[in-house]
């Protein structure tokens, strides 16, 4: 395999890496004024809520407000800066809720949080499909196929059991030479797993405008960018001629794949495999019925926990 | 596809600028999010608004995912909006800047009514007359 890059990801030069958070216990209404005044005095960003579900609970009708302070200052300080933007703010705005509101600090242990969550992201593997980070260099086998995927985006990290179901029909059933459809294709994992596994070329659309770039960035990484076409919108997007395609692929919801069932069945060629997924396991019979009636046979059902994936072909 | 959510997380950052550094990194860092990734479709979505505040809501899938939502701009920029303001007093308090009618406060505290968790329009317009002379606006009418 290839050195990965480790440029991305990185965290800019010049943001530090120790901070102090000031907490600020807010009745329920004034939090956004609250955050706003606090986060011109500190020059920080807010969070409202706790940290974690491991820190003490907010009480009922309050919200807790955070904003961060760069640099090893003294807590002391800080907290009496807070107290004294609070009590300006609460002298102006003549609101009594807002008078001697309880903050606390804390010093944040230092880290580089550009890079921090990657120790709990780790390559996997879906039979002879490692999908590992750009960020980092995974040992691959000897008969690997290496689809490398920004970790976390906000179309998935492939790690979702429907998309690792579809993942192990795609490398098993792909022949080589195959145009394939990617309904609803999100990131693009499974056109582009499709390519990487021997398919010719790869037709992906959705109806989310942010997915194509995100897929298109997910090609480019695995440089099969020129044998893929990404179209933003559902199946308008299509037109006559992308039919008769080898392969159908849609994990997507129950319900939409009952509603598109005879739609995806007519992009097939005649001699042409689908996958379906995403499909919950309480919508189970009224799937399988809209999938006969769209003229397909399903050869398998694979169940994952409330997943059902279905792969079938045409009936002939 | 359905995911399951582990955790809804409630920002503000400013347009176009947000950073890995807190409050974005200790905030989805803790539940593994790639902090990088939102930063940058973050920063994608807002470029059109910099110089504003904007709030988000995260939502972090149980698979490392995420996927968020940008909600209405915080009362304060409203009023300077609906009084025709660059910025707010420089001293508060002792300097008036600009005005807004009544009117105007209780269309923004039906707007934030949702957001602010307000009980009642009442309340709500409470919170945002407050807002209003914490910024130097004043209320008219």
């Amino acid at each position: 395999m290839s050195e990965p890059s480790r440029t991305s990801g990185a965290a800019p030069p010049g943001v530090p890496l120790v901070w102090r958070e000031i907490a600020v216990r807010v009745p329920e209404g004034w939090q956004e004024l609250v955050a706003e005044r606090l986060a011109a005095c500190f020059a920080s960003g807010v969070v409202f809520g706790r940290a974690s579900l491991a820190s003490e609970p907010v009480p009922e009708g309050f919200e807790l407000v955070r904003v961060f302070a760069a640099g090893a200052r003294e807590l002391a300080e800080l907290q009496r800066e807070a107290r004294a933007e609070l009590a300006a703010l609460a002298e102006r705005t003549d609101a009594i809720e807002l008078a001697e509101l309880e903050v606390s600090v804390r010093e944040l242990p230092p880290e580089d949080f550009a890079r921090s969550w990657e120790k709990r992201w780790k390559p996997f593997r879906v039979g002879r499909i490692a999908v590992v980070s750009p960020h980092a260099s995974s040992k691959l086998r000897a008969h690997d196929l290496e689809l490398r995927l920004e970790p976390g985006g906000a179309f998935g990290t492939g790690r979702h059991t429907t998309t690792r179901s579809c993942l192990r029909v795609i490398q098993r059933r792909i022949v080589g030479g195959e145009r394939v459809l990617d309904a609803g294709c999100g990131n693009g994992v499974l056109a582009v797993a499709a390519l990487l596994c021997g398919a010719e070329r790869a037709l992906g659309f959705d109806v989310d405008p942010h997915a194509v770039p995100y897929a298109a960035a997910l090609a480019r990484e695995n440089r099969v960018l020129d044998r893929c076409d990404l179209r933003a919108g559902g199946f308008e997007a299509l037109s006559e001629r992308d039919a008769h395609f080898d392969a159908v692929f849609a994990n997507i919801y129950a319900d939409l794949i009952q509603r598109h069932a005879a739609e995806l069945a007519s992009r097939l060629a005649p001699h042409g495999w689908f996958v379906f997924s995403g499909c919950h396991r309480d919508h189970r019979a009224a799937t399988e019925a809209a999938i006969a009636a769209a003229g397909l046979v399903i050869e398998a059902r694979a169940s994952t926990g409330r997943w059902d994936t279905y792969e079938g072909r045409r009936r002939r | 596809m359905a995911k399951e959510v582990t955790a809804k997380i409630k920002l503000q950052c400013p347009a176009g600028q947000a950073t890995p550094a807190p409050p974005v990194g200790p905030a989805l860092g803790s539940h593994g999010v790639n902090i990088a990734a939102f930063v940058k479709e973050f920063n994608e979505r807002t470029r059109k608004d910099m110089g504003l505040i904007i709030p988000v809501e995260i939502t972090v899938y149980k698979d490392r995912s995420f996927d968020f939502v940008l909600k209405s701009p915080p009362a304060g920029v409203l009023l300077k909006k609906a009084a025709g303001l660059e910025s707010a007093a420089h001293a508060p308090g002792h300097e008036t800047v600009g005005k807004v009618t009544r009117a105007q406060v209780e269309e923004i505290a039906k707007m934030k009514m949702k957001d602010l968790n307000a009980r009642t329009l009442d309340a709500a317009c409470r919170i945002i007359e407050g807002t209003a002379r914490a910024a130097g606006i004043k209320v008219e009418g």
